[in-house]
């Protein structure tokens, strides 16, 4: 889901967003006969679905739909026709049996984290709630697993595995409230994931009902299965192959000691140079993150953690393992650090103190979040080595957008989160922010970056994918998305960008001098 | 190293061959012929050979990633790491002049990954011929990404057959600073004392039962690997006697040699604490137990019973008799699902066709469903 608190994210911005086509205005007749038609759907689905599962599990008034109408990314919203909350997976299987014979879109939701639009409702679909999936079905401590139904909230997982002196290692910073089932949805991350991996490294099999309603085990027992990997594949395909109904992920013993240092700089360069210099010194930090000055003053201000809030730039490195280990890693770094001219190295004296500098950190957003009415969460990659490039040319397009931005960076593998400060309630506003946003997407990508590191494509990025992928990958990626659900009935329009939309997109990715989607008219 | 960049040719020769439907054998070294059926002669398929498209695109240490042309080496990939302290986290065999392509293209990991990962777990991004000749790239150079689906994972033992891998991106780590392994005495096939070693934090980066004897392997600083051998005790191993995982992962130690006849190899994927098989051979455990290298002349079949009695899968390494697969048969709707995936990608079956699970190739079985 997200690596972020979703509750701050985008956040009370006024607007309503609809997706095309629906929602948009033709003439007045049409829409009154297109929305009578939508209520007598609703009314003859609810009452087949009620027919599936128990009662009170199919939402159908306005009133209900109404806390589903978005997930993170609040600027986008829709009313669902229908909202199923299933209890079993036979249920499940029932429902997209149900779904395949009448052509009816489903978007499944987790905890509705997301921060990409991933879980915004189809206007004309069943939105599919995994809420009641919540258990807990087996905690293997001798063998290192748990098996968890998918609405299983991340941080329950390393809550029970924890008295056993296991935890579950991906940690995105909304992990209080996203469940597992979304965490596989987008692959997610988290500040660990440099040592410890992504979602996809960390779940062992998961089990999922196709839209046939047919149910699959992908990955088994051992570390491999026969034929394709398709765990890998389903990992981080954001609801458009499948449901899943079940997941085992890998539980690792909890590091006996972690230490933090903290470092500060007179430059975001010398900072990210530093980070450049522990990697070469042979140290995997299990988290490295940097932070820029408006982000550490906004950090400082609401958290009162110490940060020194007239560094350029600040570090954050946590350090893990054994006690021997964490001890040699901490004189290493600290002299890594000396020798990239650092201006203050301060480790944590107490575990206490560690927790509080993480804590700045953690509420970073939201932090930023009281600096500007509203905010907009950028998330893109890029290799390292561009990060002073890419914040001077975000500095000038923050200048030229008259936009503020905040930088968090998880500097030990270049995902960066520009933040973007701006007031929703002055007119266009909004509008320019998207615009910036995708700006700084598009110079992610530039520099041989990715548009997402960890918060998925949804529907919130779905033009930038055009600027990073060319017509036949495009096209490929739809192939593939036919092979698991060839009516396009799974979480339609969000990922993948059809090529219609990409030629007015418009984004001119021109490839050995070719014009992209060259046989699609323009307009 | 040689280093050239023979895309542009390849892909002419993938956009003729699905032209004239002519079926391709990809190879490289061909270190890795035991595995997989061999092909139908009747077939007349044509090799397409990657070894001329070969050499490292771009290595930056200090972004722990390396972008690689298929036909690279593993012996000149490693050492090109090496020199820079790092390595591929995945211990991938080295065989007689078998190369990156190979490895990915049969998913291969070797000692260290129930600790470290699998080649899959590695790979950042790939570029892909297609059944159709398309050159595509998936994924990228950066080690967190989520744009599209994965397919540079889903490439990694398909066999090549969703497509012909032309450049790769890796994740690398460095080099461990310390290294030792300790031997303990042990019940022969008892993979269930591995167990309590697993769930400790100890910086394990090897686990094998060969007969009575366990080798655990431990990698990290100095402090943290002679604190650990206090912890866990037991016989130091000599650095040449090391070399025990070098010889077990490359398959020249001496339980891969002693081919009596009638007997096959074969690799068993299982659960580390799944109960010992049975199946009657001769056995050698490694990954804790989650691979076990097995000698038998049981039929197909019953391994294949076995092994997914207890929610694994096995793979034969080198021939066997006629019509007896070589990996565990795909049934139901796995092997529909399995098939539409094939189809989206080579739906000519254009690449090592009757390589892989030859119930994939099969045309009728699928529900085509290639155009997006």
């Amino acid at each position: 889901m997200s690596a972020e608190p979703a509750d701050q994210s985008a956040a009370r911005v006024t607007p309503e967003y609809h997706p095309e086509p629906h929602g948009t205005s033709t003439a007045d007749a049409g829409n009154v006969s297109l929305r009578t038609d939508r209520l007598a759907r609703r009314k003859r689905f609810a009452k087949e679905l009620a027919s599936l599962v128990p009662e009170g599990a199919v939402l159908a008034s306005e009133e209900q739909l109404r806390p589903y109408e978005s997930d993170g990314l609040t600027a986008m919203k829709a009313t669902p026709l229908l909202v199923a909350l299933p209890d079993t997976i036979e249920q499940v299987q029932a429902i997209m049996r149900w779904a395949s014979a009448n052509a009816v879109p489903v978007v499944a939701r987790g905890a509705g984290t997301g921060l990409s639009g991933g879980a915004l409702p189809h206007e004309d679909g069943l939105l599919l709630g995994l809420a009641k999936f919540n258990r807990i079905l087996e905690l293997n401590r001798e063998l290192g697993y748990a098996r968890v139904q998918p609405g299983v909230r991340n941080l329950a997982i390393s809550d029970a595995a924890r008295p056993h002196g296991l935890y579950y290692a991906p940690d995105p910073s909304s992990q209080i409230a996203c469940t597992i089932g979304g965490n596989i949805a987008e692959n997610s991350g988290g500040v660990h994931c440099l040592k410890y991996g992504l979602t996809v490294h960390n779940v062992l099999s998961v089990t999922v009902v196709t839209i046939d309603g047919d149910l699959l085990t992908l990955g088994g027992d051992g570390h491999d299965s026969a034929g394709y990997d398709l765990l890998a594949v389903m990992t981080g395909s954001e609801g458009m192959l499948a449901v899943v109904v079940e997941v085992t992920v890998k539980l690792l013993p909890v590091p006996p000691e972690a230490k933090l240092v903290m470092a500060a700089f007179d430059s975001v360069e010398a900072a990210g140079d530093a980070v450049g210099r522990v990697i070469a010194a042979g140290i995997i930090p299990a988290g490295l993150e940097l932070m820029d000055n408006p982000a550490i003053i906004a950090a400082e201000a609401f958290a009162k953690c110490g940060y020194p809030t007239d560094a350029a730039a600040l570090l954050l490195c946590e350090l893990d393992g054994t006690a021997e280990e964490v001890v040699s890693q901490i004189e290493r770094v600290s002299a890594v650090f000396r020798e990239s001219s650092v201006t203050r190295l301060h480790i944590a004296a107490s575990e206490a103190e560690r927790l509080l500098l993480w804590k700045g950190r953690k509420s970073a957003f939201p932090a930023v979040g009281r600096l500007a009415p509203d905010y907009y969460c950028i998330d893109g990659t890029i290799p390292r080595r561009q990060l002073s490039h890419v914040l001077q040319r975000m500095d000038e397009l923050s200048k030229e957008y008259g936009l503020p931005i905040a930088n968090v960076f998880h500097a030990g593998d270049g995902n960066l989160h520009p933040l973007i400060m701006f007031d929703a309630g002055k007119p266009g506003e909004l509008h320019r922010t998207e615009q910036l946003g995708s700006q700084i997407l598009q110079l992610c990508v530039e520099v041989g970056g990715t548009v997402t590191g960890e918060h998925g494509v949804g529907v919130e990025k779905i033009n930038e994918m055009c600027v990073q992928f060319d017509a036949d990958t495009l096209t490929q990626f739809h192939s593939l998305k036919a092979a698991f659900d060839p009516e396009g009935l799974l979480n339609p329009g969000k990922a993948v960008p059809t090529l219609q939309r990409c030629a007015e997109f418009g984004a001119m990715h021109i490839h050995h001098g070719e014009l992209p989607f060259p046989e699609l008219e323009r307009f | 190293m040689i280093s050239n960049d023979d895309s542009a040719a390849l892909l002419e020769r993938v956009r003729q061959a699905a032209a004239a439907d002519t079926p391709l054998n990809i190879v490289a070294g061909n270190s890795k012929h035991m595995l997989g059926h061999r092909q139908d002669v009747a077939q007349r398929a044509e090799a397409l050979s990657m070894l001329s498209h070969s050499g490292i695109i771009s290595y930056e240490p200090t972004e722990l990633v390396v972008s690689v042309r298929t036909g690279t080496t593993m012996k000149e990939l490693n050492q090109v790491l090496d020199e820079a302290g790092q390595m591929l986290p995945f211990e991938p065999p080295v065989l007689p002049a078998s190369t990156l392509g190979g490895v990915l293209a049969c998913g291969l990991s070797g000692p260290r990954r129930p600790f470290a990962g699998s080649a899959r777990d590695y790979v950042l991004g790939t570029r892909v011929i297609n059944g159709q000749g398309q050159d595509l790239s998936f994924g990228g150079e950066v080690m967190k990404n989520v744009a599209g689906y994965d397919v540079s994972r889903l490439q990694i033992g398909a066999y090549g057959t969703l497509g012909v891998l032309l450049d790769v991106s890796m994740k690398v780590l460095p080099r461990p600073e310390a290294e030792l392994t300790l031997v303990h005495e042990a019940v022969p096939d008892d993979t269930q004392s591995f167990a309590a070693q697993l769930r400790r934090p100890l910086p394990l980066s090897g686990a094998l039962l060969i007969d009575d004897r366990r080798y655990l392997r431990l990698s990290g600083s100095e402090a943290a690997v002679s604190a650990a051998a206090r912890i866990l005790g037991g016989e130091q191993l000599s650095a040449a006697d090391a070399g025990i995982w070098q010889a077990v992962r490359d398959h020249e130690h001496a339980f891969f040699s002693n081919a009596a006849s009638g007997m096959q190899l074969w690799r068993v994927s299982v659960a580390d604490h799944a109960p010992a098989l049975p199946v009657s051979g001769t056995w050698l455990h490694d990954w804790a137990g989650a691979q076990r290298w097995l000698r038998s002349a049981a039929p197909a079949a019953e391994i294949y019973k076995a092994a997914q009695a207890v929610g694994g899968h096995a793979t034969r390494y080198g021939p066997g008799p006629v019509g007896e697969p070589a990996f565990q048969p795909l049934e139901g709707v796995m092997r529909r699902l399995q098939t539409r995936v094939r189809d989206s990608f080579d739906a000519q079956r254009l690449f090592n066709r009757g390589r892989f699970h030859p119930e994939l190739d099969s045309l009728a079985a699928s529900q085509a469903t290639t155009e997006a």
